[in-house]
């Protein structure tokens, strides 16, 4: 069954993508969309407002009678809906093949080739309003590979990316079958590793000129333009002296993330599990000094170390539950701890990730949040704002303002509530969903059979087995035809 | 109790446990429990109602007031009710020397000092049928309980003897093995081994009743004690809970149900009951729904096989008229509790009367405890459940609890 509802995936999105103002060539990449209430995450509500997006940016948003509209331009949504900017998921490890490569340390690794464009999870991301998704390694390793970010549209991964190479996944948890200490040791030595490796480099390039550039050509890489030149070592922490006189792209590519990293060009996600983890994980990041552009991924029982992370500065990212659960050793007690809470209460900045990529996703994490004691303003900003300024995409995704990309969800009411849904969704100007041709949505909520699946077929199949035969024989004949006649089905369509 | 939830609220360490002892010492002869909106479960909701509550009874519902503690909130909903809980019993406690543990009280199993009671009472649920787990064909007779108060089964019995619960399906079959190279006759050997066989010891129970009464045949005690049991399902009324998650079940039950004249039955766990709409309302069972799956995939769990559950299941029962109850499976996650599940009927399509109805009064009638609890009228238990918004979305926290007038989560603390 899976096979075929998969199979019936890529059909919804190129009907989604073909109907989008991106193909109408007389609008150009126009796209009006009109909502009877647009909630902007920028500080403002707007009543019967418009949005107009113009070569995927928001070029104009306001009042209907304030703003002018293209005439050109294709127009959605209406007064009865509820306009919102796309939810964004600020760490997740969903949509790959696999999310853990056996190797501790990987970071010349690349997500790029392990997320799956057509994963059931990005057609749930846009079912449930997620328009822009940082990929990460999974939390089994030591250090994971390079990640990117990706909006859940198209068919190939060149389509999604947003930032390719974006981040890398460092682990303070043990991983399986390890200790934390030896988890540590490896986290120390790889960077150790790295400082040894650069100052190596350095020496043999000081004593036979060309020789990182030669060793280059060895491994086969051409170095031409920015990555023939070198660069002074950046970094707070510690610095290599003369790396200058290396090639860049001469840099081992086992390295080269790692020195992003240490150079501060490169966003780190550290995981921590539990309080413990998370002293651990600052410490790194302090002695390499990357403490600025590290973002902590945490467990819901790192809430004890929240004083240390509101010292270090570093925003967080919640994994997983947002209840504490635990069990006093002695007394028996179960104790909870709401830990958007204890965040909020110490100043950290945080976003909520998704539970699953389903039902259970970042809509309903903020509103579950809400009604165990956040600020809906908070819970609301926790799935938006912050995640798009820990991705460093503040000016571009979080926030419905004029200049910033066009990822907007329409909703039949109150984004956080249980009665709402996602009824279409904008992803840079074009349309990407739209609810009334979810097969998917329309299975689970009315029992219909997506086309194109065995179930659906034998609903249809006659019960009178002659007529079964019948029409079996039918649909071959049929099928013969069209294979005959390709070509000239294929200029039907426009 | 203050200090806890305002503990919750500021996001600190809070004790569960001492929620219940806490309670008691915050007995009150007296309360006037006012809501801007009072959902009764029994007629319209009523604006500005105040509840009052006298010795753990509700004695006037409307906008009465009168001396007593005042409590202020948003919304008042009756206690919830949970026919599907699953917690209190564990492995040991499924009979191991019988398929069809027919006489044999579930109530005498249940672990009173479990946490998950609490979690249950926390989360707004404060009535719950506990039901042996689903290994045994027959499971043994079911209580009606109150999920707080004092740890003794006289405190909190609602009904002893509710339901006679009976499984289909794979469960009850899983992990029997067929007998290979010596006689089927040892202990050790388990059957049924098939779903046929699960189908037969159902039918095999009800044959010797038949038999017994037919020819007059002598019974021992415990046949006899067996057969008292299964006449009061054909005479009195005594509900079956049968599990019934995929279509076959729900065939199975009905024909079981139709065939001997059992009175009433209920299908629990019912995910692909929806698929037979007409049979189910025909029958005239009601239906218990397991907790909404994300992808309205069940996995059966003994077999390679899953059952799927249409979201809107629950609407379409309500609309066809058949009783429907809602369950959370006693999920201890925020999130997937019975709140939550209501919360899900109400985005896939049931109506907020109907809803609140499911997880009220519905249940209630269902195990016949309709004159005790599941609403806020007159002479009732005073559960009660407080909230700051409207019930079921996930956006409304549950701000007080009261199980039979003792206020168990104190709605005050909130800041």
């Amino acid at each position: 069954m899976n096979a075929n509802l998969l199979r019936s995936l890529p059909l919804v999105w190129c009907l989604c993508a073909s109907s989008s103002a991106r193909a109408d060539p007389a609008g150009g990449d126009k796209l009006v969309i009109e909502a009877g209430r647009i909630l902007t995450q920028a500080g403002t509500e707007i009543e019967n407002g418009v949005i107009v997006i113009e070569n995927g940016r928001i070029t104009a948003i306001g009042k209907a009678d304030e703003i002018k509209k293209p005439w050109d331009a294709p127009v959605i949504g209406g007064p009865d809906r509820v306009a919102f900017p796309g939810f964004v998921e600020a760490h997740t490890s969903q949509g790959m093949d696999r999310p853990n490569e056996n190797v501790e340390v990987a970071p010349f690794l690349d997500v790029r080739d392990s997320v799956d464009p057509v994963a059931f999870y990005f057609e749930d991301c846009l079912r449930y309003g997620i328009t822009t998704i940082n990929v990460q390694h999974g939390n089994d390793c030591v250090i994971g590979a390079q990640g990117m970010i990706v909006r859940p549209v198209g068919l190939t991964i060149e389509e999604m990316v947003v930032r390719p190479q974006y981040g890398l996944k460092l682990v303070a948890a043990a991983r399986g079958g390890h200790s934390r200490a030896t988890q540590m040791q490896t986290l120390r030595q790889t960077f150790e590793g790295l400082r040894r490796y650069l100052e190596d480099l350095v020496e043999k390039e000081r004593g036979e000129r060309g020789y990182a550039e030669r060793e280059a050509l060895f491994q086969g890489k051409e170095l031409e333009g920015e990555k023939k030149k070198g660069r002074a070592m950046e970094g707070t922490a510690w610095k290599v002296d003369g790396l200058e006189l290396v090639p860049r792209g001469a840099i081992d590519e086992k390295q080269a993330p790692l020195l992003d990293v240490v150079e501060g060009r490169r966003a780190a996600f550290f995981y921590c599990a539990n309080a413990a983890d998370v002293a651990n994980a600052l410490a790194i990041a302090r002695e390499n000094g990357f403490l600025a552009k590290t973002t902590l991924v945490i467990a819901p029982a790192c809430w004890q170390a929240v004083d240390i992370i509101a010292e270090a500065g570093t925003p967080v990212v919640l994994q997983g539950p947002l209840v504490e659960k635990r069990r006093d050793p002695i007394t028996g007690e179960e104790q909870e701890t709401f830990v958007p809470g204890v965040l909020r209460d110490k100043g950290v900045d945080f976003a909520l990730s998704s539970l699953d990529g389903g039902p259970r996703s970042l809509w309903y994490q903020a509103a579950l949040a809400v009604g165990l004691g956040l600020e809906r303003e908070a819970a609301m900003d926790a799935v938006t704002k912050v995640p798009a300024e820990i991705l460093g995409l503040g000016n571009d995704v979080g926030s419905l303002e004029v200049g910033k990309l066009g990822n907007v969800l329409l909703f039949s009411g109150d984004p956080l509530g249980v009665t709402s849904w996602v009824e279409e969704a904008v992803v840079e100007g074009r349309k990407v969903y739209d609810r009334r041709e979810d097969v998917r949505n329309r299975h689970l909520l009315e029992g219909i059979q997506p086309p194109n699946t065995a179930a659906a077929a034998s609903a249809e199949e006659p019960k009178d087995q002659d007529a079964a035969a019948q029409t079996r024989k039918e649909k071959e004949t049929e099928e013969t035809e069209k294979k005959d006649g390709d070509g000239g089905k294929r200029e039907e369509k426009p | 109790m203050k200090a806890i939830r305002n503990a919750i609220r500021h996001g600190l360490r809070f004790g569960t446990a001492c929620a219940c002892l806490a309670a008691l010492a915050n007995a009150q002869e007296r309360w006037v429990v006012r809501a801007k909106t009072l959902y009764t479960a029994a007629g319209e909701p009523i604006e500005d109602g105040a509840v009052v509550v006298v010795n753990g009874k509700i004695v006037s519902v409307g906008s009465g007031g009168g001396a007593g503690e005042t409590l202020e909130v948003a919304v008042v909903t009756p206690g919830m009710i949970d026919l599907s809980v699953r917690i209190g019993t564990r492995e040991y406690s499924v009979e191991q020397t019988t398929e069809s543990a027919i006489e044999y009280p579930v109530e005498e199993t249940l672990d009173l000092f479990s946490q998950r009671w609490e979690t249950q009472l926390e989360s707004g649920v404060t009535t719950v049928l506990a039901a042996p787990l689903d290994m045994d064909v027959f499971g043994g007779l079911c209580v009606v309980l109150k999920t707080g108060g004092p740890r003794t089964l006289q405190a909190r019995r609602v009904k002893g003897e509710a339901s006679l619960r009976a499984s289909l399906g794979t469960q009850p079959s899983a992990g029997n093995s067929v007998p290979r190279g010596s006689p089927p006759l040892d202990f050790y050997f388990r059957r049924p081994t098939t779903r046929m066989g699960v189908e037969w010891v159902l039918r095999n129970a009800y044959y010797d009743l038949l038999n017994a009464d037919r020819f007059g045949l002598a019974v021992d005690a415990r046949q006899a004690e067996r057969n008292s049991i299964l006449r009061r399902t054909l005479e009195d009324g005594l509900p079956v809970f049968v599990q019934a998650r995929g279509t076959q079940d729900v065939h199975t039950a009905v024909f079981l149900k139709e065939e001997f004249g059992i009175q009433e039955m209920v299908l629990d766990a019912a995910a692909e009951a929806w698929m037979e709409p007409e049979l189910v309302r025909r029958s005239g069972v009601g239906v218990v729904f397991p907790p909404f799956p994300p992808t309205g995939r069940i996995p059966d769990g003994f077999a390679n096989d899953s059952y799927f559950m249409m979201w809107s299941a629950p609407a379409r029962f309500h609309e066809l008229g058949v009783p429907i109850a809602l369950s959370a499976h006693g999920a201890d996650e925020i999130g997937e509790r019975l709140a939550q599940q209501a919360g899900f009927a109400l985005r896939h399509g049931l109506p907020f009367d109907a809803a609140l109805e499911a997880v009220t009064i519905g249940p209630a009638r269902m195990v016949g405890v309709d004159g005790r609890v599941g609403s806020i009228e007159v002479g009732k238990d005073a559960d009660l459940v407080l909230w700051n918004g409207k019930p079921f979305e996930p956006t409304s926290g549950i701000v007080g609890v009261m199980l039979d007038g003792r206020l168990v989560v104190d709605p005050r603390s909130k800041p």
